[in-house]
């Protein structure tokens, strides 16, 4: 009784310890995580908003020829250019824009004068939602799929989910949009073709317009993150110490959830980082199909105008969210996997 | 390598789909029945002797549309795979020999192109520069470099590490000959498989570009323009978009059967899988050593 008394004080400070040099260790490795995320993603940002800068000294487009028309005075053009800064010089031009951008102001747009950001709210809203759908519906059914193909490796189940993804993976997400245009909408009247109705209107009507796009967008996802899993998942199979743990007689779910799943996880979670520029940019070719106001057609109307700073707004709010992205992926898969975070 | 290829099933299925493709590209237009531009008051028909895929909302003619149109698609495709290999391959090979200041501008660069929302940029820029078909080819063509850096960087780095390249370098020879003389055998299979993925996606952009009328505007024929006409009568021809589709489908798929095909043959398939782990503790091992 003694002993274990004088024992126990002993052991529980040797675990505090222990406890906080764990934690220590584990806050010390979050922050190199993100600290090497930031290193990469700052230039990454910097860089795509400078080329996004650029866009309008290469296009050669100013908002005098669009507010004019072609017989407009030389007084009236200098005039509206110095009402958009566009009489400085090239870094004065640049500096201000950044600092604006930084500040999230994105300018004006040339074709009516209002805020681009005002402008891009409300599509931004339409893109977002059906962006994330897309991505909840690609992750979820791509891990059920990548899940079940590894667990039933080699039989007929396998296969045909593999035959399966290989079919959909070829398949481009416009012609994807109008199968189901076709089908779903047109053949079988089960949900509306085009339109959008927010959220406040009630779940099913806003739902009934967002799941045909978000669907459409989802194939590519889903077919990577399920190849992905499916070939990890093997892969960690094959590892010795998952015969070791089926030796010893551990459960399949144990072994699949402890020993399989965690290691196998990765590749699918890094693709999530490739395929989610791939949603937003397939936004564009969605929105044209399903008629819906997301700040990608608007992207595509502003460009073919020749409106610069619309366009220019919405790639920097695009790559905003990419690289925002971006960084949980890695914040993720720095926490899956501590060995991916030891050099590259 | 081309014998290897073919003599696989997969592999002649991929290139027997890619020669016809090819030769609708290039005789599609002489061989279209009609002008596949002039309207005719017989609007939206349905399959007929005169018409075999009946025809558009303007009453053209949809097979001549259809193999008229083929040529602007396989063209951009292969274009953009071309341009995406010279503006990814060269600096992906460079990186490795020019020092780092090169190979840290260049990663950043290519770490930048690869999470641009990809259709998003091609559209937007396209549309900015003037919206014609050599902006769009030369746009896509940069957005897809990337994927030829980083086959190209990899495999001139696993060569540039090896002692055959030290021994040649200890003898005098230049960079330039050691890339023609030793770089170029082992960088060429992997690169021949992303240029025949690249065809593929290419072929996927540019008819997602024609769909929005991006880079070719209508009234010339593109298959994706056509399938963008197509949706907006689905309820009087709900067959319409399944031929353009079907062939889109078809392109894509056989380059990336030939991709894998390319892949196997030359022994690309498992390395990359079961070789990259114990490869990389090596590498860190000499270093630590050295």
């Amino acid at each position: 009784m003694a002993v274990s008394n004088a024992a126990h004080p002993i052991t529980a400070e040797g675990g505090h310890g222990v406890a906080v040099a764990k934690g220590r260790h584990a806050a010390r490795s979050l922050l190199t995580n993100i600290g090497r995320t930031i290193s990469i993603f700052v230039p990454v940002f910097f860089v795509a908003t400078f080329a996004t800068f650029l866009l309008r000294a290469l296009s050669g487009l100013n908002p005098a020829r669009i507010q004019l028309g072609q017989n407009a005075t030389p007084l009236e053009i200098n005039r509206i250019e110095a009402s958009y800064g566009l009489d400085r010089g090239f870094f004065a031009q640049y500096w201000s824009w950044l600092s604006g951008v930084l500040h999230g102001n994105l300018g004006r747009s040339w074709s009516n004068g209002y805020p681009v950001s005002t402008l891009i709210r409300d599509g931004l809203t339409i893109s977002l939602t059906v962006a994330t759908l897309a991505l909840i519906i690609g992750v979820t059914a791509g891990f059920t799929l990548g899940t079940l193909a590894a667990v039933k490796r080699t039989t007929w189940i396998d296969r045909g989910i593999t035959s399966f993804l290989s079919v959909i993976s070829v398949i481009p997400a416009f012609v994807i949009g109008i199968i189901l245009v076709e089908v779903v909408a047109v053949e079988l009247r089960l949900l509306p073709s085009a339109g959008f109705v927010p959220f406040s209107q009630g779940l099913w009507p806003w739902l009934s317009h967002v799941l045909l796009p978000a669907l459409a967008l989802s194939f590519g996802c889903m077919s990577s993150v399920a190849r992905q899993l499916r070939s990890g998942l093997i892969g960690a199979y094959r590892e010795n110490y998952v015969i070791g743990a089926i030796v010893r007689g551990l459960s399949g779910r144990r072994i699949f959830f402890r020993h399989v799943l965690r290691n196998g996880i990765g590749p699918a979670v890094a693709v999530l980082a490739l395929e989610f520029p791939v949603l937003i940019g397939g936004s564009v070719i969605v929105e044209s199909i399903f008629a819906l106001a997301g700040f990608g057609q608007f992207a595509s109307t502003s460009a073919q105008m020749g409106d610069v700073p619309s366009v220019q707004g919405v790639l920097v709010v695009s790559i905003v969210l990419v690289v925002t992205f971006n960084l949980i992926v890695n914040l993720l898969l720095g926490r899956l996997s501590p060995a991916s975070q030891r050099g590259v | 390598m081309i014998r290897r290829v073919l003599s696989r099933p997969t592999g002649r299925i991929a290139i027997g789909i890619l020669s016809v493709i090819v030769l609708l590209a290039i005789f599609g237009s002489v061989i279209a029945p009609q002008n596949p531009l002039t309207t005719s008051p017989t609007q939206l028909a349905p399959i007929s002797a005169g018409h075999w895929l009946g025809t558009d909302y303007l009453g053209r003619d949809t097979l001549s549309r259809l193999l008229a149109g083929s040529r602007a698609s396989v063209v951009g495709a292969l274009e953009v795979a071309v341009i995406a290999l010279f503006a990814g391959a060269i600096p992906g090979i460079l990186s490795v020999y020019l020092g780092r200041v090169f190979e840290w501008v260049t990663l950043r660069l290519v770490d930048t192109l690869i999470s641009l929302p990809f259709l998003l940029v091609a559209v937007a820029v396209t549309a900015l520069l003037g919206n014609g078909i050599t902006q769009a080819l030369l746009v896509t063509g940069v957005l897809l470099a990337p994927n030829f850096y980083r086959v190209s960087r990899a495999a001139a780095l696993s060569v540039a590490r090896s002692e055959y390249v030290e021994a040649a370098q200890i003898s005098g020879a230049s960079p330039a000959w050691i890339v023609r003389r030793h770089v170029w055998s082992k960088v060429f299979p992997p690169i021949s498989v992303s240029l025949a993925y690249t065809v593929g996606v290419g072929f996927v952009v540019v008819s997602s570009l024609s769909f929005l009328g991006i880079g070719v505007q209508p009234p010339a024929p593109t298959w994706g323009g056509m399938l963008s006409s197509d949706l907006s009568y689905l309820s009087y021809q709900p067959w319409a978009p399944v031929a353009p589709a079907v062939l889109i489908i078809a392109t894509v798929w056989a380059c990336n059967l030939l991709a894998d095909t390319i892949r196997d043959v030359s022994g690309q398939a498992g390395r990359a899988f079961s070789i990259k782990r114990p490869q990389r503790r090596r590498l860190a091992l000499s270093q630590g050593g050295a």
